[in-house]
């Protein structure tokens, strides 16, 4: 359990890059990617490095336990732990999915105008999730209300008619790097923009919008 | 993650869940946290109640680290009762002063607030309900303006 991980970044990262994580970082990580997940409104980016080195790990791991002795403290033991990090795990996931199914044409849209060697927020069978999930729901509305309206009526435009993630929801956050200068918009006229320096360590309520390129970089962790 | 070698008698660290678990099963016994301690909780009770802040708190988990050490090893700790009031006490305060600090930022419209020293329980409490009506504020605030028009849909 005490061996070290090696990885090699994926294709949009453009060239490989070799990062050494021991197991605990791992798994540190993946609660962080899962902590912002839940409280930000819109889709992060995806993570297939953290998705992928822990499943090896939980293989890795029950391989362990069905290779080793009937100790019953130990396996239980053991066995706690990879449950707990499955739950995690698949909570991520299904924050995902469920902000994919919510927001699906704009996910779509904007993955298909990213630029080249921005990162995606979509792994590949996310997209093609979100793919399948767009064609069926026009199916649906198409084949059950749809083809019964006067034949002007019968387009709808879904990405008009599907919300928005609101950015401008206020999320709670703890600063992991010092930032300084975070501009604050104000929400009325009669307010000046003002801006704050950002602590390490200290906690903070605001705007997702103005904070969200830190939650991209990793300098703030949303809570 | 790893675990020490399990000696027996003798005291290791381990994490929580697994704690409760083997105290469930029976095979060990729980020592309390250094802060759990009846004179030092009152202290921090009385400083909580005099400041006007909040103050920092002995663990950033001391109310879950309570409410399940005082309900599956209350055996293991002492004057369990004294400090169940005493936590509790801290967290009325702590909670209070939440309240009346929510309702200052919404009536003043702030865009943003600090709150050092606040654990994760107390702003998961009124976390989700604070951030929505932040939302609504803001929302019906920015309708007041004219907007430009928007392609789709805010939500």
């Amino acid at each position: 359990m005490t061996e070290e991980l090696d990885f090699l970044g994926q294709d949009s990262d453009g060239g490989s890059e070799e990062v050494v994580l021991t197991p605990a970082e791992l798994i540190e990580r993946l609660e962080q990617a899962w902590m912002n997940e839940k409280f930000a409104p819109e889709l992060l980016e995806s993570k297939p490095e953290i998705v992928e080195c822990v499943m090896e790990q939980l293989e890795h791991m029950e391989e362990n336990l069905r290779r080793a002795k009937r100790e019953d403290l130990k396996v239980s033991i053991h066995q706690m732990e990879m449950e707990r990090i499955r739950y995690v795990l698949s909570s991520y996931l299904r924050c995902r999915l469920m902000k994919i199914e919510k927001f699906f044409p704009h996910v779509l849209e904007k993955e298909k105008t990213r630029p080249e060697g921005e990162p995606s927020s979509l792994s590949p069978e996310e997209l093609a999730f979100a793919r399948e999930f767009m064609v069926n729901t026009e199916t649906y509305l198409k084949n059950v209300a749809l083809k019964h309206m006067p034949p002007n009526l019968q387009k709808v435009d879904l990405f008009r008619a599907v919300p928005k993630p609101d950015l401008d929801s206020y999320v709670f956050l703890r600063v992991r790097e010092r930032q300084e200068n975070i501009l604050v918009e104000p929400d009325t006229d009669e307010q000046r923009d003002y801006v704050i320096d950002l602590e390490k360590g200290s906690q903070h309520l605001i705007r997702y919008k103005t904070i969200a390129p830190l939650v991209a970089s990793g300098a703030v962790q949303l809570i | 993650g790893d675990l020490g070698p399990f000696n027996p008698g003798l005291p290791v660290e381990v994490p929580l869940w697994l704690a409760i678990n083997l105290k469930q099963r029976q095979k060990c016994r729980l020592l309390p946290p250094e802060w759990m301690d009846v004179e030092k909780l009152e202290k921090m009770r009385d400083h909580e109640r005099k400041e006007e802040t909040f103050t920092p708190m002995p663990s950033p988990y001391y109310m879950e680290l309570t409410k399940l050490l005082l309900n599956h090893a209350s055996d293991n700790i002492p004057k369990a009762d004294e400090i169940r009031t005493l936590v509790k006490d801290m967290w009325d305060t702590r909670i209070a002063k939440l309240r009346v600090s929510a309702d200052s930022f919404v009536r003043q419209q702030e865009a943003h607030a600090k709150l050092d020293n606040l654990t994760l329980m107390e702003i998961n409490t009124s976390g989700t309900f604070l951030t929505q009506a932040l939302n609504h504020m803001y929302k019906l605030r920015t309708n007041l303006q004219p907007s430009e028009s928007t392609q789709s849909q805010d939500f």
